[in-house]
């Protein structure tokens, strides 16, 4: 991958307004998020599980484990930070054509292969902002929020650690993403809905057919549910290995398959078609 | 062969239902300015689009200089391209649309300023592309094409939208880069203005090769060379008097001669030693837009 090239890739997106709106929306929805954390875990009282089955119990026991409050809390903002992340990859790649820029691109650079290379290594930088912005402002807000909840800030704990450092695997993987659906779909407003839309509302669409499927014709389908790419992130960045869900790499292995597919189809299609 | 020299070899576009270009080979000569015309659908712009790597042409191939474009090192710095339905970001200053392809392409950033200044954008540098008048746009494709430097030119109709002013103002730039010994390759349906900037000409239609050659030779083959227009009231005594030139003397409608084979000052002097009075004795060069319609007709229109 050249340098020089994820630098022009950069200086495209800084060169436009569309990162510091995307910024501005992403300040309210960051806040809301620990705000959110911090309520759930203020008003879920472990003692009232009845009527929930075993292993929902067993689940909300975990949830409310000190390092498992601890991991959420540090991680706050994951889901919107991904979600401007990933539309905010998937516009590196269709506004190209949306602003008939693609032609300049690619007479500048002929090898396609390397401009898609240099575009996910953009996002790739991008996601890793998003994600140093949001993670240094929790290391701020988390600990007097934890002191409040009466658990230890656990800033010394190796699984808190982990949970940060795999929040970041997150981001890449989601940029990665991005970009891979910007290639394939390269209609900007296609790509985009499709992107907001699959992730805020298909998810939980995917898990309610998930659940049905379970109930009504086996139970193992349910564990099929880490194929949903916000379920496997979710996972992936959980403090430990919750009770009744698959290990956590399992999370990062879906996300890393998503991303690999996305990008690679990506690429050749681009480097197939005829730019006109 | 130089090496800035574009050859074309049996290139070919096959579309679903549509051969957009059909087995088209032409070469493109240094220090000359080639006009590339035809009408509308003829395959030019597809044409080009082969020649930069965009669009993969289903048989034939273009070089530069026997390199292909999407084999050439340092692009840029060997062919500026100015094509059609290329923009820029409508929210990025001009400057910036310049120094995004500068570090893309491994150029300094001060080649932006540099080039902005060759084409007179300077007062409009920091103005968003949205802010942009076409003419300003087009200025901005050629400042783009010009930021490496290149030894070779290609122009995609890039007198669409410019004034009188700008079209001259282009004329003047593009002969200037020929002088220099680049080779600058123009498509055109403006067939006025290429006859006043083209050296050689390049016919196509319907995706064929119709004919190439330098200007004045395509128009001499089509009988319509140079020739001389006269006015006179004494048109019988006239034509008697060329006669003995073995020049040759049609009426046109508007009451004018046209004299095929004789020089306007061997019809003067004719005119002159026959006592017959002249009101107008003009040379004049062949009509690019006629040797062009005769060419192209039939061939033209929607496919």
């Amino acid at each position: 991958m050249s340098l020089g090239l994820v630098n022009a890739e950069l200086f495209k997106v800084r060169t436009t307004s569309i990162w510091w709106i995307l910024g501005i929306v992403l300040v309210p929805l960051y806040a809301a998020s620990v705000l959110a954390n911090w309520a759930t875990f203020a008003t879920t009282d472990p003692a009232t599980t009845e009527g929930a089955s075993d292993v929902q119990a067993e689940q909300v026991q975990a949830a409310l484990e000190p390092v498992n409050v601890a991991t959420t809390m540090y991680t706050s903002g994951q889901y919107f930070g991904i979600l401007i992340v990933v539309l905010l990859a998937a516009i590196i790649v269709t506004s190209e054509f949306f602003h008939l820029t693609a032609t300049t691109t690619f007479l500048t650079t002929p090898r396609r292969e390397s401009v898609i290379l240099a575009k996910f290594g953009a996002a790739i930088v991008v996601g890793l902002i998003v994600w140093l912005l949001t993670t240094v402002i929790n290391l701020i807000v988390v600990p007097p929020i934890m002191s409040n909840l009466d658990v230890p800030t656990q800033l010394g704990s190796a699984d808190v650690w982990r949970a940060i450092g795999l929040n970041a695997l997150a981001f890449v993987l989601w940029a990665i993403l991005g970009v891979g659906v910007g290639v394939l779909i390269r209609s900007q407003i296609a790509a985009t809905l499709v992107l907001a839309i699959s992730y805020v509302v298909g998810s939980a669409a995917l898990q309610l057919v998930f659940f049905l499927l379970s109930q009504w014709v086996a139970e193992w389908i349910n564990k099929l549910q880490v194929l949903v790419p916000t379920t496997a992130s979710q996972l992936m960045i959980s403090g430990t290995d919750l009770p009744g869900n698959p290990p956590r790499w399992v999370g990062a292995a879906v996300l890393i398959g998503y991303a690999a597919i996305t990008g690679i189809i990506g690429t050749l299609i681009t480097k197939r078609r005829d730019i006109s | 062969m130089s090496t800035d020299e574009i050859v074309v070899e049996h290139l070919t576009k096959q579309y679903k239902r549509l051969r957009a270009v059909d087995d088209l080979s032409f070469s493109v000569r240094t220090g000359r300015v080639t006009g590339f015309l035809g009408p509308n659908g003829a395959g030019k712009t597809t044409t080009l689009r082969m020649l930069l790597g965009l669009v993969t042409p289903t048989s034939g191939q273009a070089t530069f200089g026997g390199t292909k474009y999407v084999d050439l090192h340092d692009p840029l710095k060997h062919v500026g391209a100015v094509l059609e339905a290329s923009s820029a970001h409508r929210g990025r200053t001009g400057r910036n649309h310049l120094r995004m392809i500068c570090r893309a392409a491994g150029l300094p950033d001060s080649r932006a300023d540099e080039v902005l200044t060759i084409v007179g954008l300077t007062p409009a540098a920091n103005r968003k592309f949205k802010g942009y008048s076409l003419g300003m746009r087009q200025r901005l494709g050629i400042a783009a094409a010009l930021l490496g430097d290149p030894r070779v030119l290609i122009l995609d109709e890039p007198a669409n939208g410019l004034d009188p002013e700008g079209i001259r103002w282009m004329r003047d730039l593009l002969k200037a880069l020929a002088s220099e010994g680049r080779t600058v390759l123009v498509s055109s349906h403006l067939l006025g203005e290429m006859q006043l900037l083209a050296d050689d000409v390049v016919i196509v239609a319907a995706g064929k090769l119709i004919r190439q050659g330098p200007v004045d030779e395509v128009l001499g083959t089509m009988g319509t060379g140079a020739h001389v227009r006269v006015r006179t009231p004494q048109a019988a005594e006239l034509k008697a008097a060329l006669s003995e030139l073995n020049a040759t003397a049609t009426e046109q409608s508007d009451g004018s001669l046209m004299v095929v084979g004789a020089e306007a000052a061997a019809i003067g002097h004719a005119a002159f030693t026959a006592s017959v009075e002249l009101h107008e004795l003009a040379t004049e060069r062949g009509d690019l837009e006629q040797v062009f319609l005769q060419l192209t007709a039939g061939k033209a229109g929607i496919r």
